[in-house]
C-alpha cells in the first residue's frame, strides 16, 4: 500500500516536473527543428520516453539536461525514421512566418528569420547557452565537442547574426 | 594583459562571462566597454527572440493518455471525465497564469543585460544614489536591510523601476519593485540559468527577486523575498 502511494506521489512529481519544463523543451526543439509541428511531435515522443525511463532520473535537479538529451536523439531519429527531405532555409522561413511576423518588435522578428538561416552547427549551441543557460563545458559535453571549438563556434553565431541584422560590426574582434 | 581582440572574442562567445580578467580589461578599456554594451544590447533581443511563443495545446502531457488507455475499464469513465475537469484546470490555469508567466520571461531577459550589477562586493552604493533610485518609486528600505551593491532605476515595460542587487551570504540576490505589476500569487520560476519568485504585495504591485543558479544552492527565495518585503516601507 506503501509503494503504491508512493509510486503515485513519484509519478505526480515526475509530471509536473515535465510540465515546467516542457516549454522550454518546445523552444529547444523548434529551434533544432525550425517546424513547430515537428517540434512538438518532437517533444511528445520525448516525454513518453522519459516517463517510461523515469527510474533512470536518479537526481530531479538533472532533469534539464537529462530531458534535453532525450529531446536531441529523438529529433536525430526523427530522421532516421523519416528520412526528412532536405527544405531549403527560404522555405522554412516563409513557413514560419506566422511566428516571425507574430514578434512584438520587427527587430525581433528579424532576428529570428537569421537564427532560422544560421547553420546547425552554431545555432545548437547558441541555443543551448541562450535559452538553457548551460555553460561552455556543459555545452561541450552535450554535443561532444571540445571547450575551445564551443567558443568558436559561440563566436561565430553572434558574429553571423549581428552583421544579418545590420549591427555595427566595427569593433569585431579578428579571428 | 589582454589584448583588445582576446577580450571581444571572449565576450562573443559569452557576453556574461564573468571573468576577473575580462571585467579588469573592461573597466580599463572604454573602447571594450561600449563594445560590451552593444553586445549585450544585441544579447537581451537575442533572448528575446529565442523565446518563442508556446503553444498552449502542447501543455497536455501524452502520460494520462496512456495510463488512462491502461486503467481497468470501469475506472475509464471517471479518468475521462477527471481528465475533462483536468484539461479545463489546466486550459484555465494557463490562461490565468500566462500574463506572469511572461512577466517572469521579461525580468530574467532584463537581469541577463545587466551582468555587471551581479558582483560580489561588500561596497555599497553611495546613500544618494540609493535615495534617488528609491524615491522616484516612493519607498525607502529600513536600516539594517542590508547592503545594497548596485541600485538604478531601469526602463521595464514602459515604467521606470527599481533594480537593486542586495547581497546575502549566499551569493548578490536581484531585487525588482514592480510597483505597476500586480499579480494574484506568488510564482517561481527557474529559466535561463536564474531561479526565482515574484510575490505579490497588496496595494504595490509585486516583487521579483532572483538569483543566478549557480550561486542558489538551496537558498530560499521566497524567504528572501519576504524578508526584503518587510524591509521596505511605502512612503505613499
Amino acid at each position: 500500500m506503501n509503494d503504491e502511494v508512493g509510486g503515485k506521489q513519484r509519478r505526480a512529481r515526475f509530471q509536473a516536473l515535465c510540465q515546467s519544463l516542457r516549454p522550454d523543451l518546445l523552444r529547444f526543439a523548434f529551434w533544432l527543428s525550425r517546424d513547430r509541428a515537428l517540434a512538438e511531435d518532437v517533444v511528445q515522443e520525448s516525454m513518453l520516453r522519459a516517463w517510461k525511463a523515469q527510474d533512470a532520473l536518479l537526481d530531479e535537479n538533472a532533469a534539464k539536461p537529462w530531458l534535453l538529451t532525450i529531446v536531441r536523439r529523438e529529433y536525430a531519429r526523427t530522421f532516421e525514421r523519416k528520412r526528412l527531405p532536405t527544405v531549403d532555409v527560404d522555405e522554412l522561413v516563409a513557413k514560419e512566418e506566422p511566428m516571425l511576423a507574430a514578434a512584438e518588435e520587427q527587430n525581433i522578428g528579424e532576428l529570428r528569420a537569421a537564427l532560422m538561416k544560421l547553420p546547425d552547427e552554431y545555432r545548437e549551441p547558441l541555443v543551448l547557452q541562450v535559452l538553457m543557460g548551460y555553460s561552455t563545458a556543459e555545452i561541450a559535453r552535450e554535443l561532444n565537442l571540445s571547450g575551445p571549438a564551443v567558443l568558436t563556434r559561440l563566436c561565430r553565431a553572434r558574429r553571423q547574426l549581428r552583421a544579418a541584422c545590420g549591427e555595427d560590426t566595427g569593433l569585431d574582434p579578428q579571428e | 594583459m589582454m589584448d583588445h581582440d582576446h577580450y571581444r572574442l571572449a565576450v562573443m562567445a559569452d557576453p556574461h562571462d564573468s571573468d576577473d580578467a575580462l571585467r579588469a580589461h573592461r573597466e580599463s578599456c572604454a573602447e571594450c566597454r561600449e563594445f560590451t554594451e552593444r553586445l549585450l544590447r544585441f544579447e537581451s533581443r537575442l533572448e528575446r527572440a529565442l523565446r518563442v511563443d508556446v503553444p498552449q495545446s502542447a501543455n497536455v502531457l501524452p502520460f494520462a493518455r496512456r495510463a488512462a488507455a491502461a486503467a481497468p475499464r470501469r475506472r475509464q469513465w471517471m479518468t475521462l471525465a477527471a481528465s475533462v475537469v483536468l484539461a479545463l484546470l489546466v486550459a484555465g490555469g494557463v490562461w490565468l497564469t500566462l500574463p506572469q508567466s511572461s512577466l517572469a520571461a521579461d525580468v530574467v531577459a532584463h537581469m541577463a543585460g545587466e551582468p555587471d550589477a551581479w558582483r560580489r562586493t561588500e561596497v555599497p552604493v553611495t546613500d544618494p544614489a540609493l535615495d534617488v533610485v528609491l524615491q522616484d518609486s516612493k519607498l525607502r528600505l529600513k536600516s539594517g536591510a542590508g547592503i545594497v551593491s548596485y541600485a538604478s532605476s531601469c526602463d521595464f515595460r514602459g515604467h521606470k523601476v527599481p533594480h537593486l542587487v542586495m547581497q546575502t551570504p549566499s551569493g548578490p540576490v536581484t531585487v525588482m519593485v514592480l510597483v505597476h505589476e500586480p499579480v494574484n500569487k506568488s510564482m517561481r520560476f527557474d529559466e535561463q540559468g536564474y531561479h526565482g519568485t515574484i510575490v505579490p504585495v497588496p496595494g504595490h504591485g509585486s516583487i521579483a527577486v532572483l538569483m543566478r543558479d549557480a550561486e542558489s544552492g538551496s537558498t530560499d527565495v521566497e524567504r528572501i523575498a519576504a524578508r526584503v518585503d518587510d524591509s521596505i516601507v511605502w512612503t505613499r
